[in-house]
């Protein structure tokens, strides 16, 4: 009896296994990937995740790395620093992995990047955008993303351009991630002549934001530079509404001011709001409005940013495996610096400059909510509808 | 001038609304001698009740209150009932670990309607949700305003049934003394079922009038459990005068802390507060009052 279950259960095995293998044969080379499944950030870490998927399909589908598939391995990070340092070890003791990619928060990418440069195995960052992390000189970590202090880079064009303002508030969120983006953006205000009046921190999660608006009100800046989560962002849109508070505009620093469910939740109090952003769908890269489509399809959900970003890390690893000369960690690291290619997210080259070395260099966008879907505003090549200012008053909308 | 009235007007209806979370939370404190530490739950879940009212069957969330009110009545029962008076009869269980099981019915709560629903933000969008009237350059939002009339409107009826009608009489014997009120023929375990209804239909009546202002998530009866904590020990343990005067002050306090001081110290203020009370009027505002 025992014998036929035996049999009966590696029949099955082998059929799943053989089922995996069966679209692009030979032994699979094992790519580790670090995000965080669970815990706070893991809504990014599902949209990064779904990307990564449907990315190691395409290229198992289309033949893989020279006839062999790409396994991916994942492991949860869990948005702490520590758990990160561990994933990356396992990955690299036990999977035996030979690449990793991911890496959402800045802080647990920086601890998976010491690690990986320790071990000497490269490491394709997908989004963790602290400047510092492709500053420490380490020539195994890579990064796709631009760092944060690069966000803002096409809104300073527009207000340069167009917008010509003479002072600022900027809110901002008390964590790591909303002080130093705050931190950032205020230095390059300030290198640029525009005075910045007040810089407040607020806890996440406040019920009414009306006395910080109040004195910001009062204060009469040109414009308000917000780094908010999603819901923190919609109330501070409806309040402003509510104080008819009108600066010349209102600018949020990406994060929850791209996602669709700031639109849904703040409704007509997020018309016209600018944000900065670092992908859209009809920018002209070939596949990415593919990409969002089937993303859509298949998760019924739209995708962003973060989402091109890791569909595009896929391809960019397969890339380097395919050019490898042998693969072992130090051939993958040398054919990603030789890495010069055309993804979703953008064209993709390491490249040194300042103080970061093997740095992807892309430019960012100014993106402005109009009747409630996001528009590319500017730069004006890529825009897919003329930007809206002057911003009429609340109360004459 | 403007920036001072601004928020003082932003500090008093906001304070209105945690009046209103208090007065549950002191009720239920004064009959039962425990301090409910699911109160923000049970808001959670009036919250969820109105959402689901608003978003598939249309029903405006002011008249939802008819239905959201009611059921949480029910649920403050069945809690009540089935979950803590038995809790009574048990000896080895001091009647004072009736306050671990809400902290478990609270998680309970709390799981079920992530269960349900997810972890994912939701809101109700009304028409007046960010909609304000100007009255002299300061700005009072509608649905604020309406909220702060309907909890002073509950908070008048609520004084009425305690003071005028039989039942209300029995609570606040039960309240002044369990013991005695159950010798002159008061069915203490009655009131105290009772009560809690009152109590979590209170809280029902708070989250439903937040929710065209806020957002709802599964995680978000804790900050509230807190605050009605900090607010009944501010009014003086039982006394429904003190957890109106309590609710004000807080809301004032978090207002003013956030315009004068940076939005950062809003949540710190009402700790530090509930800290001094302690320290220096145990008592509450009831010790100055005697109400």
């Amino acid at each position: 009896m025992n014998r036929i279950v035996f049999c009966l259960f590696t029949t099955v095995l082998v059929a799943l296994v053989s089922l995996g293998l069966v679209l692009a044969a030979g032994d699979p080379i094992k790519v580790g990937v670090v995000l965080p499944l669970t815990g706070e950030q893991a809504k990014f870490g599902e949209i990064e995740k779904n990307s990564f998927v449907m990315g190691v399909e395409e290229i198992n589908k289309s033949g893989g790395i020279n006839g062999r598939p790409i396994d991916l391995m994942m492991e949860d990070d869990t948005g702490k620093p520590d758990v990160g340092r561990s994933a990356i070890e396992k990955l690299i003791s036990q999977d035996k992995v030979i690449v990793v990619t991911g890496g959402y928060s800045s802080s647990v990418t920086y601890a998976v990047s010491a690690a990986a440069q320790q071990r000497k195995i490269p490491f394709l960052v997908t989004t963790g955008s602290a400047d510092k992390i492709t500053e420490q000189g380490w020539d195994y970590v890579f990064r796709i993303g631009p760092p944060v202090s690069e966000y803002p880079k096409a809104l300073n064009s527009f207000l340069a351009e167009v917008v010509k303002p003479k002072t600022v508030a900027i809110l901002h969120e008390n964590t790591l991630f909303g002080q130093s983006g705050s931190k950032e953006f205020a230095q390059q205000c300030e290198s640029t002549g525009i005075k910045v009046l007040m810089k407040e921190g607020y806890e996440a999660g406040a019920v009414d934001f009306k006395p910080l608006l109040i004195k910001v009100k009062a204060a009469k800046p040109d414009f308000v530079y917000m780094i908010s989560y999603i819901m923190d962002a919609a109330l501070l849109m409806r309040q402003s509404k509510e104080l008819n508070f009108n600066p010349k505009l209102f600018v949020g620093g990406g994060a929850g001011f791209t996602l669709p469910e700031f639109a849904s939740n703040a409704g007509d109090a997020a018309e016209y709001v600018f944000s900065a952003d670092l992908w859209s769908p009809t920018l002209p890269y070939t596949g990415a409005k593919e990409y969002f489509d089937n993303y859509l399809k298949r998760f019924n959900t739209p995708t962003e940013y973060h989402g091109a970003q890791a569909y595009s890390s896929i391809y960019v690893v397969a890339d380097a495996l395919k050019r490898a000369k042998e693969l072992t960690p130090e051939g993958v690291r040398e054919a990603l610096t030789a890495t010069d290619m055309m993804t979703v997210f953008g064209p993709v080259k390491f490249v040194s400059y300042e103080k970061k070395k093997q740095q992807n260099s892309l430019p960012t966008y100014l993106v402005q909510w109009q009747k409630g879907v996001l528009e590319t505003v500017w730069p004006k090549n890529v825009a897919t509808k003329p930007y809206v200012f002057p911003v009429s008053e609340w109360s004459q909308r | 001038m403007e920036v001072f009235l601004q928020t003082l007007v932003a500090g008093i209806l906001k304070g209105g609304l945690y009046a209103l979370i208090g007065l549950g939370m002191t009720l239920i404190m004064g009959v039962m001698g425990i301090i409910n530490l699911a109160h923000g739950q049970l808001m959670m879940v009036a919250m969820y009740v109105t959402f689901v009212l608003f978003h598939y069957l249309g029903i405006d969330p002011y008249t939802s209150l008819l239905i959201s009110m009611p059921s949480l009545f029910l649920l403050g029962v069945l809690i009540q009932k089935y979950l803590l008076n038995p809790l009574m009869k048990v000896e080895s269980i001091l009647p004072e670990n009736q306050v671990l099981m809400t902290v478990g019915i609270g998680m309970v709560l709390t799981e079920i309607a992530r269960f349900i629903f997810t972890s994912n933000y939701l809101s109700v969008k009304t028409s007046y949700s960010s909609a304000a009237i100007f009255v002299g350059g300061i700005s009072f939002s509608v649905a604020l305003t309406i909220a702060f009339i309907f909890a002073c409107t509950l908070t008048g009826i609520l004084f009425w049934f305690l003071i005028k009608t039989d039942l209300g009489r029995s609570i606040r014997a039960v309240s002044q003394d369990g013991e005695a009120a159950q010798l002159m023929g008061i069915n203490a375990e009655r009131i105290k079922v009772v009560t809690m209804g009152i109590g979590s239909a209170l809280v029902a009546a708070a989250g439903t009038l937040l929710l065209p202002i806020y957002y709802l998530f599964p995680d978000i009866g804790g900050p509230f459990t807190r605050r009605a904590f900090v607010i009944t020990i501010l009014g003086g343990l039982g006394s429904t005068v003190g957890a109106i005067f309590g609710g004000l002050t807080l809301g004032l306090a978090e207002a003013f802390s956030s315009t004068y001081m940076g939005m950062e110290f809003e949540d710190m203020i009402g700790l530090v507060i509930f800290v001094l009370v302690l320290l220096f009027l145990p008592g509450g505002l009831k010790s100055l009052t005697k109400v």
